[in-house]
């Protein structure tokens, strides 16, 4: 049986309210997504999520993130949403789009054992798609269920699912997999 | 603000702008004292030798990368430009721009890079200046280089005018790869290990098939910025002569498709910073791709096109079923501060 891991990408306070819409498309997603996170947990496969945390030389620092400030370490915005928090979880910091750029996912990942990502979060065409091509390339077998990203803007969640697929990716229903790991298959 | 009352980046990028701003200020300012033809080098004869001048600035960001940093790369892209006039390298001026607080150990390193560019390059360092300017008047580091070459007695200038009718087209090595490592680094796209910056120095790979080839290597030119798709559109310009470029025959890393189709740019228009393009007669073409693939810095090189003779000069695009497009100037900037 493969060795799985799930990765949520910048599932942060910040980011689920940064404006109207994006709060909008994140409650969208929020509860199939809350949802097939616990099915993973309840078959024991490590939930890790991937904590964008900016320091202040960094422009990034300066954007608006509504009632938040920045994503600064110790801050409110930074912190994993609460909902989806247990304590179980490990929290990989990174300071750039890809959750692998100068952390320790890679080595975290391979003391699990892992060979096989399900990556999951937002923003699917920035955080969750250079996530999956450097898992990608980095040996992992990648597997993305479209109903697990999310986008401000649905277009880009779509044209990113459709590179995603044609470079580095499965993608996968969420509904499939959770299937499948009841009847202990392999996806 | 506009291009009409201040500068923008896209005058920086190597193309159209970039262009306008030389052809339309600078260059009729500077015409009762400029001597220069526009080409990667300028030939001065001094004493009844020729010798090639170049100079450029470095600015890139970040300032380290997996495969080099502003050091290597502010020797490369300087001799490389010497080189591709068909001259020997020799040595090269060096100047710092630095911005207080720079770490000394970030110099340190930085300056034994380009030690070991310059011998791997076999050029001296013949004159230098730093200058220190405050925090936030500059980005770290900026570095200039001047270069000085040689010409041997049997061999004259490569210009545009030796371009002929007919020649091929070869390029040396994957297109883009340096524009798309950099930006990699920069925002942490999970490319940047599998896609390396092609920063190296050319000029012995240059030196062996001009000493092996001659008059039959017509033009020399290297990929950097604005990248192969504007540089082409500047050869065709000058020399009033259509280049075609076959799509299948362009060499492009998988990884750097890929990334360029993620961020919507095209790799034809990325920087590069060890690719050349060579227009030679046909009838070396076997054999110098051989050679050229035989060493380090230009084993994909791969020949990709064809230059023909035209009343209306334009680049072509021929994609794999025959369709034919034009590859126009590069509008703005793909991508600032990549060299």
């Amino acid at each position: 049986m493969k060795k799985y891991a799930v990765l949520t990408n910048d599932m942060q306070v910040a980011f689920a309210n940064k404006h109207e819409e994006r709060r909008d498309a994140v409650q969208n997603f929020l509860p199939g997504f809350l949802k097939f996170i616990n099915s993973m947990r309840s078959h024991g496969i490590p939930i890790i999520h991937l904590q964008l945390v900016i320091s202040d030389d960094d422009p990034r620092s300066k954007e608006n993130y509504g009632p938040f400030p920045p994503l600064v370490e110790g801050s409110k915005g930074v912190q994993i949403l609460p909902e989806l928090w247990d304590e179980k979880d490990t929290i990989v910091v990174k300071n750039k789009d890809s959750g692998f750029f100068e952390t320790d996912l890679d080595e975290k990942l391979k003391e699990l054992g892992v060979d096989t990502l399900i990556i999951s979060g937002m923003q699917t065409q920035i955080c969750v798609q250079t996530t999956a091509a450097d898992a990608h390339f980095r040996g992992y077998n990648v597997i993305v269920p479209p109903e697990t990203v999310t986008s401000t803007r649905g277009e880009d969640t779509k044209r990113s699912l459709e590179w995603m697929e044609s470079y580095c990716a499965k993608i996968i229903p969420s509904q499939e997999i959770i299937s499948k790991f009841a009847q202990n298959e392999d996806i | 603000m506009t291009e009409n009352n201040a500068i923008i980046l896209d005058h920086g990028a190597g193309g159209l702008l970039s262009k306008k701003l030389l052809d339309d200020i600078i260059i009729p300012i500077l015409e009762p004292v400029y001597l220069g033809k526009m080409e990667d080098s300028g030939i001065i004869s001094l004493n009844g030798s020729q010798v090639a001048i170049t100079t450029d600035s470095f600015v890139i960001d970040p300032i380290f990368f997996r495969n080099g940093d502003i050091g290597k790369l502010s020797v490369c892209g300087t001799v490389n430009d010497i080189a591709v006039s068909g001259a020997k390298p020799e040595c090269i001026s060096l100047s710092y721009i630095l911005e207080e607080g720079f770490p000394i150990d970030k110099l340190r390193k930085i300056t034994e890079s380009i030690v070991t560019t310059c011998q791997e390059a076999s050029v001296s360092i013949i004159a230098g200046d730093t200058k220190v300017v405050g925090k936030g008047e500059a980005d770290q580091i900026y570095i200039n280089t001047t270069g000085f070459g040689t010409f041997s007695s049997d061999r004259s200038p490569l210009s545009l005018s030796k371009i002929s009718d007919n020649d091929d087209v070869i390029v040396s090595g994957h297109v883009g790869n340096h524009g798309i490592h950099i930006l990699s680094m920069r925002e942490g796209l999970g490319f940047e290990s599998r896609v390396l910056s092609d920063c190296a120095p050319l000029n012995k790979a240059i030196q062996a098939i001009l000493g092996k080839y001659g008059d039959d290597i017509h033009y020399i030119r290297d990929l950097t910025r604005g990248g192969l798709g504007s540089i082409f559109n500047e050869i065709s310009n000058d020399t009033q002569k259509n280049i075609t470029l076959k799509e299948a025959d362009i060499p492009l890393q998988h990884e750097t498709v890929m990334a360029a189709e993620m961020l919507g740019v095209s790799p034809l228009y990325l920087a590069n910073e060890g690719n050349i393009c060579i227009m030679a007669n046909p009838r070396i073409t076997e054999s110098l791709l051989q050679d050229l693939q035989a060493m380090e810095y230009t084993k994909h090189a791969a020949l990709c096109g064809k230059v023909y003779k035209s009343e209306d000069p334009k680049v072509l695009f021929q994609q794999e079923d025959g369709t034919l497009s034009i590859l126009d100037f590069l509008k703005g900037a793909e991508l600032p501060r990549l060299c």
